[in-house]
């Protein structure tokens, strides 16, 4: 919108067009012209919202009262009603207990497996090592050795697979 | 229109404003029963509620237009001028200050119950419509109620994305008829920030329409 226009707007708006610039440039300005358009039949929208006339903006006796009463009911405002009434309060407030629900189960879960000696079994611990042979047999199928021992001990996982090809080359 | 829509590098310097002289809301009549209320006077707050229960009463049901909401919304709007009366400044006066209270109570109810539609779905019964239809010099009588209702249903939503203090100032200009002297004294604005401050909103409001017409 031109300035010519956008200064007086309120008045253009309300038909108000006293100086015959403006009035001259509405004639030819297209632009001007449409956007001025727009805007009148938002207003006339936007007065959509007045109370009809003749509505009886009264309400019902003892509206004091009631608000009196809704004053004691409600309390003070405290800080818990920002999360309580806003929904930004109660994305933070869910949000935040969902955090604390997975933080607990974490922690209830690692002690457990901490704790508990078939869960400990189940997963080699920290410095244990898991070892995998593939051991080839020219007319028997190839088999899968695991061993499971302390990485210092490298001797007695050497002993148990010379005890396995032992045992293959017996079968 | 162009890309210069939301373009507004300077305050409007228009040949009719006048410098007047800006209103003292810390020394009129109004900040002396403020001042009652503050200092915990029950006849004061009284007195507050009969003298704008029914502007604010006016102001809600013109935009949800259902008495019930009206009147429980209209109790919430005074409970919350009590709770922060203390608060009050006395940059603005109280009625623009109640004002804004009651259009973002409006907005908050229609929030919660997610309701530009409900508004006349479920909220507007059929007798509703007929009285509204009977009742009211419509703009233009052709219209049929329904249709009014989802234009009313439309201007609530592109308001909803303008600020609060946009929102009460056009609702302020348009619905409570208020000429921008009038604004500039009661919200304590002088006359060309309230004027730039009318133009964007209206622009915005443009915008939001568009908006909402393409993705339709």
């Amino acid at each position: 919108m031109h300035r010519e226009i956008r200064d007086q707007i309120e008045d253009v708006l309300a038909e108000d067009v006293r100086a015959a610039s403006q009035r001259e440039h509405l004639s030819h300005c297209e632009e001007c012209r449409s956007e001025v358009r727009g805007m009148r039949e938002q207003t006339a929208l936007i007065r959509e919202l007045r109370a009809p006339e003749g509505f009886a903006a009264e309400p019902r006796a003892g509206f004091y009262a009631r608000v009196m009463e809704r004053i004691e009911a409600d309390g003070p405002i405290s800080i818990w009603n920002l999360f309580i009434e806003s929904a930004f309060g109660r994305r933070i407030a869910v949000a935040s207990m969902a955090l604390a629900l997975l933080v607990g189960v974490y922690l209830v879960t690692s002690e457990r497996s901490a704790e508990d000696p078939m869960l400990a079994v189940q997963q080699p611990l920290a410095g244990q090592m898991e070892q995998q042979l593939i051991v080839a047999g020219e007319d028997g199928p190839a088999r899968v050795i695991t061993q499971v021992g302390q990485s210092s001990a490298g001797q007695s996982s050497e002993d148990a697979v010379l005890a396995d090809l032992v045992s293959y080359q017996e079968q | 229109m162009d890309g210069s829509i939301g373009i507004l590098p300077f305050p409007i310097a228009g040949e009719g404003t006048r410098a007047r002289p800006r209103v003292d809301h810390k020394n009129s009549e109004e900040a002396a029963l403020v001042r009652r209320v503050q200092a915990r006077d029950e006849m004061a707050f009284r007195e507050v509620v009969e003298r704008y229960q029914s502007k604010v009463f006016s102001i809600i049901y013109g935009i949800l237009r259902n008495r019930n909401d009206a009147e429980d919304i209209a109790q919430q709007v005074f409970a919350k001028v009590y709770f922060s009366l203390k608060s009050f400044d006395f940059r603005s006066s109280l009625l623009t200050w109640i004002y804004k209270i009651t259009v973002n109570e409006c907005y908050d109810y229609l929030r919660k119950k997610r309701v530009r539609k409900l508004v006349y779905e479920s909220d507007f019964s059929q007798e509703d419509a007929q009285r509204m239809e009977a009742s009211e010099p419509a703009v233009d009588s052709a219209v049929p109620a329904d249709t009014r209702l989802a234009q009313r249903d439309l201007i609530l939503k592109l308001l909803s994305k303008v600020s609060e203090e946009e929102r009460t100032l056009i609702l302020m200009k348009e619905v409570e008829g208020h000429s921008v002297e009038e604004l500039a004294g009661m919200t304590g604005l002088n006359e060309n920030t309230i004027k730039v401050k009318l133009f964007r909103t209206r622009q915005k409001l443009l915008k939001a329409a568009g908006r909402l017409t393409r993705a339709r």
